[in-house]
């Protein structure tokens, strides 16, 4: 769940970095304290460094599930077995501890209050100095809420708050065992000089979270894997009294009296359009089928629009009758020779263009005149050729 | 048997009951005495016939919408890609109407008998152009406001008279539109998609100061009552409330008769022009006492707007009385309130920071099983203030789905506004049924049926689920959520990773269950997706120590060993640039995997990396390797190193 990783950098003495991973769960203010702890342990003058070890040292401390020092029963034969094969060891790094809490402590602690620029390599250290600061708050706050307490409750505040305190750090132990502040500070400082140095840091940190761990497997095992809630309402429904409000039982203002008298202003026509528009757009949506594609289309115009009209739009064309567009032979008499091979041609052309529903009446004339011309340019080859009859008789033609 | 009888006794009633005898002769007899009577007519607009067949299509939860179905390989899944896509094709869109007035002449060609005007080139102007003032009143109806501003100064330059009317179109429509073009109608999606910023925020000056609108006004020189209305209309709108006010003034001094909308306008800036509580209502009333002397008519818009002053005028429970007194007020006018309407009622009864309140109950019976229209513009902030109320104040699942019913009421979606609405009326819905709702009733009918095609859960939402996961221990939906965490691109947020992990891991399946496969599925794919991100992407997650040991204690579940010492690689390679240590947990079960897979080197590796991190155990687990592994010289001498003499 939680747990403390302890490091020295060895090859650069002066820094030591501690850094905290703190996950999750209840008991994280709880190692917000021995993170707490930790770091004042890097002062030599902090008092709590001295309690931890202190409490941790007497054997005969059977209120073993004290949360902040005291290690569980189980744990200290844990570390009695280990101890004999690694003396050396511990012993070696312990001293080392000593050396870089004595020699380099004051460094360390300026290094730490440092703002420094954001970036991957100093994130261990923004890491701890993030949870030593909430981990303080979180104890000035217990601290504060202690005091107040002893205050409300009156009389001997000082007992009171060294009672209170001493039960959220031992809440086993019973509260007359310290009978205030002071004798618990005493404590402290009698164990200070026997057992100190025979503890390595990284030892003190194991056992701690070991108690913890042991305690919160006393409190009861852990599930592995939680039950199936039964359904039910997580939020606390509360309690919501519905007060029937009567939106129009209340009094009028009484400004319009005169209902009657009221008139529609005649409005500004250009605004009145524009804001219509805009309220037709605030409901015009992206289309959701085709239907409601067609729909817009056919509202923008750019569709045909139901009923389906062969006709529908063409209002120039309406005004035109049919029959200019079927009988064109008219436009022929005034040029086109009565018979012969040109006659003929011609009267295809109007015929094909009769039954031309693409073009307007105006088109077809065009059409025909185009050939007027056309043969009037052609004249001297289609006299030659005697496809139109001779000089004298064109007259007649085109009569 | 039953049956048969049952048949007997209908048969048999059936001719019994003369009443349907007598139907039945009337059926067959030849003789038709009843008179024919011919329907009138019912007149059809020209989308009826659509509409009635649209009416037959619902939204089909489980399709894509319409504007993505076209490839089904490109349908977008995530918030960022529907707008993407959707924006992709309005540009394409803006493209061709781009082209087309870059190269108005290639279109001037009329294909379509008769012309399609929406496919024609948008008229411009220049100095060269003959240009009349049918062209100036052209542009003002087709709203094209930087092409009237251009035409009206080319009319001027040649000195043409414009008419009365037009100029008093074109001032209304530089008013309105403050001297700037505005979106066209043509680009719904745009609009769709257009973040509407806060009203709030958008309450400041941006009316332009001296813009041409306020050039044709002084130009003109007698200002009729319409002319100053259009200003106070203009100014008001964008928020130039002193010299609105003074206008008002001035025409007050002259005794014109304003429009309704310009008193309108002007409650509902009253919140500009004066400081306190009792001020401002003062004001307020004096402009509703002035609209009665005049005896303007007060309409829709004046209702709103004296509603939507009071909403922030501030005041406590006075203020709550003064809206219902409004309310009432225009009631006796034969003025019906519209959405918009209640929506100000709601923002004045259910402050953020007040007490709570209920006005919502006594609201819904006014509008429930309705259709509605957009009256005003408000009213499309209706719907997701109620269903925000309904989650975040009153909690109440019953009055949730009463609006949620109303909004799917005949054409009442179309009133949800704009995306923005439309995504933050669903996180509350989805909100409220998720706190209220057993979890499973929730996944089938919510979640799968909003998820993703009418709503992409936002990653504040998703974190939410997953909460909900992790109290109900339904760890059967953790796959599904995943998966659906990849396609909404929520990957790369912290949090969720984090509390995926915690709840795979805090959910151990039984042996047999194939559960067990799953979550090693999903841890190794959470590892795979992170890792193959590639480092130049911006602001690339990292898996810490401890997260990187929940995946192995997932692998290993699974049996998934070499899956496992990559990751054990990737711990022991990058030991100084992964922030954490995994728990000692995950470690001790590498070790026993490598155990039992006969790696001993892998396992003294895991135990130098156990030593490294500072845990305790690692005499523990050396013995361990040393039991049930047999080491050679070099392994030993490796192992005694690390844990000391183990014999």
């Amino acid at each position: 769940m939680c747990f403390v990783r302890t490091t020295a950098i060895c090859e650069n003495k002066s820094t030591t970095v501690f850094y905290t991973n703190v996950s999750e769960g209840g008991c994280s203010w709880r190692v917000g304290m021995y993170t707490l702890a930790l770091k004042r342990a890097v002062l030599p003058r902090s008092s709590n460094y001295l309690r931890v070890c202190a409490k941790s040292s007497k054997p005969e401390d059977t209120s073993s599930s004290s949360s902040s020092s005291s290690s569980s029963s189980s744990d200290s034969d844990n570390t009695k077995d280990a101890k004999p094969s690694n003396e050396q060891k511990l012993e070696r790094l312990n001293t080392l501890l000593q050396d870089l809490i004595q020699s380099n402590a004051p460094g360390k602690t300026a290094k730490l209050e440092l703002a420094k620029p954001k970036g991957r390599e100093f994130k261990k250290e923004l890491d701890t100095n993030d949870v030593t600061t909430k981990t303080e708050t979180a104890e000035k706050e217990m601290v504060k809420a202690v005091k107040d307490v002893a205050t409300d409750l009156g009389g001997d505040t000082k007992q009171t708050e060294s009672e209170l305190l001493m039960k959220l750090l031992n809440p086993e132990t019973s509260p007359t065992s310290a009978t205030n502040l002071m004798d618990i500070m005493k404590g402290m400082r009698i164990d200070r000089e026997t057992k100190t140095a025979e503890k390595s840091r990284a030892e003190q940190v194991r056992s701690i979270l070991q108690t913890a761990k042991s305690r919160i497997s006393k409190e009861g095992p852990q599930p592995e894997r939680r039950m199936k809630r039964l359904p039910q309402h997580i939020q606390q429904k509360k309690e919501i009294v519905v007060q029937k409000i009567d939106l129009f039982g209340g009094e009028a203002l009484n400004i319009f009296t005169n209902k009657s008298e009221l008139t529609e202003v005649t409005q500004t026509k250009t605004w009145q359009r524009l804001y219509e528009r805009d309220l037709k757009l605030a409901v015009t949506h992206p289309p959701s089928n085709y239907f409601q594609q067609l729909m817009l289309w056919t509202e923008q115009e750019k569709l045909w629009k139901f009923p389906i009209d062969n006709e529908q739009g063409l209002d120039e064309e309406k005004k035109v009758d049919f029959s200019k567009h079927v009988f064109l032979e008219e436009h022929l008499e005034p040029w086109c020779p009565a018979k012969g091979p040109l006659r003929h041609f011609m009267e295809l052309v109007c015929v094909g263009l009769s039954k031309n529903a693409y073009l307007t009446v105006d088109a077809k004339i065009e059409h025909i005149l185009w050939y007027k011309d056309y043969f009037e340019s052609k004249k001297k080859l289609l006299k030659d050729t005697g496809a139109i009859l001779a000089e004298r008789e064109a007259p007649k033609a085109v009569q | 048997m039953l049956n048969s009888q049952l048949f007997l006794k209908r048969y048999n009633s059936l001719h019994i009951t003369p009443k349907i005898n007598s139907f039945i002769q009337r059926l067959f007899s030849a003789e038709a005495e009843e008179k024919i009577e011919i329907p009138k007519r019912i007149h059809r607009g020209p989308t009826d016939i659509l509409r009635a067949l649209e009416a037959t299509i619902s939204r089909d939860p489980t399709a894509a919408h319409y504007k993505y179905h076209d490839d089904p390989y490109l349908i977008p899944m995530s918030n960022m890609g529907k707008r993407t896509f959707a924006m992709a094709q309005e540009s394409g869109r803006k493209a061709a109407h781009w082209i087309r007035k870059e190269h108005a002449d290639l279109f001037n060609h009329r294909e379509a008998d008769p012309v399609i005007k929406a496919f024609l080139p948008v008229v411009s102007f220049n100095e060269q152009s003959d240009i009349t003032e049918d062209n100036l009143k052209q542009v003002i109806d087709d709203v094209l406001v930087s092409e009237a501003q251009l035409a009206y100064k080319l009319l001027k330059d040649k000195g043409v008279d414009i008419s009365e009317e037009t100029r008093q179109a074109l001032l209304e429509l530089l008013c309105y539109t403050n001297d700037t073009d505005i979106l066209s109608e043509e680009f719904i999606e745009e609009r769709w998609f257009r973040q509407t910023t806060k009203s709030k925020e958008k309450q400041r000056k941006i009316w332009k100061d001296n813009s041409l609108a306020e050039e044709i006004f002084i130009s003109i020189e007698n200002p009729t009552a319409e002319t100053y209305s259009a200003m106070i209309q203009g100014m008001c709108k964008y928020f130039q409330v002193d010299k609105a006010w003074h206008l008002y003034e001035e025409s007050q001094e002259k005794g014109l008769i304003l429009t309704s909308d310009a008193y309108s306008s002007l409650l509902r800036v009253v919140n500009f022009l004066k400081e306190s509580f009792e001020m401002k209502w003062a004001l307020t009333e004096e402009l509703l006492q002035k609209m009665n002397e005049a005896k303007v008519k007060p309409n829709l818009t004046t209702l709103n707007s004296a509603l939507h002053s009071v909403s922030t005028m501030g005041g406590g429970k006075n203020q709550k009385d003064l809206a219902l007194k409004v309310l009432k007020e225009f009631k006796g006018l034969g003025i019906e309130p519209s959405l918009g309407s209640w929506y100000y009622i709601l923002i004045t009864f259910c402050k953020e920071r007040g007490p709570i309140s209920t006005v919502l109950h006594d609201i819904m019976p006014e509008i429930e099983n309705k259709e509605h229209h957009c009256l005003d513009l408000s009213d499309t902030y209706f719907f997701v203030t109620a269903m925000d109320i309904c989650r975040s104040q009153l909690n109440d699942v019953e009055l949730g789905r009463r609006v949620h019913k109303l909004l799917h009421f005949g054409n009442n979606y179309n009133l949800i506004g704009d995306s923005y609405k439309e995504s933050i009326y669903y996180r509350h819905y989805f909100g409220l049924m998720m706190n209220n709702m057993p979890f499973e009733e929730f996944m089938q009918n919510i979640y799968n049926m909003l998820v993703p095609n009418i709503y992409v859960p936002e990653p504040g939402v998703m974190a939410e689920v997953l909460k909900q996961v992790d109290l109900n221990g339904s760890v059967e939906y953790v796959a599904q959520l995943w998966s659906d965490m990849i396609i909404f691109d929520h990957i790369n947020r912290e949090n969720l990773i984090e509390s995926i992990l915690n709840i795979l891991d805090s959910n151990k399946p039984e042996a047999e269950s194939n559960l067990i496969e799953v979550f090693s599925c999903i841890a190794w794919d959470l590892f795979k997706r992170l890792e193959d991100e590639g480092d130049n992407r911006f602001n690339k997650l990292r898996l810490t120590g401890d997260q990187l040991g929940k995946v192995m204690i997932l692998l290993l579940w699974n049996k998934d060993f070499q899956k496992a010492c990559l990751i054990f690689d990737k711990l022991d390679q990058e030991q100084h640039t992964i922030v954490g240590v995994p728990k000692i947990e995950a470690l001790s079960m590498f070790i026993d995997s490598c155990i039992e897979n006969k790696m001993p080197s892998r396992a003294i590796a895991c135990l130098q990396y156990c030593s490294d991190s500072g845990f305790p155990e690692v005499e523990e687990l050396g013995v361990k390797i040393h039991k049930s592994l047999t080491l050679d010289e070099n392994n030993l001498a490796k192992l005694t190193k690390i844990a000391g003499n183990l014999s």
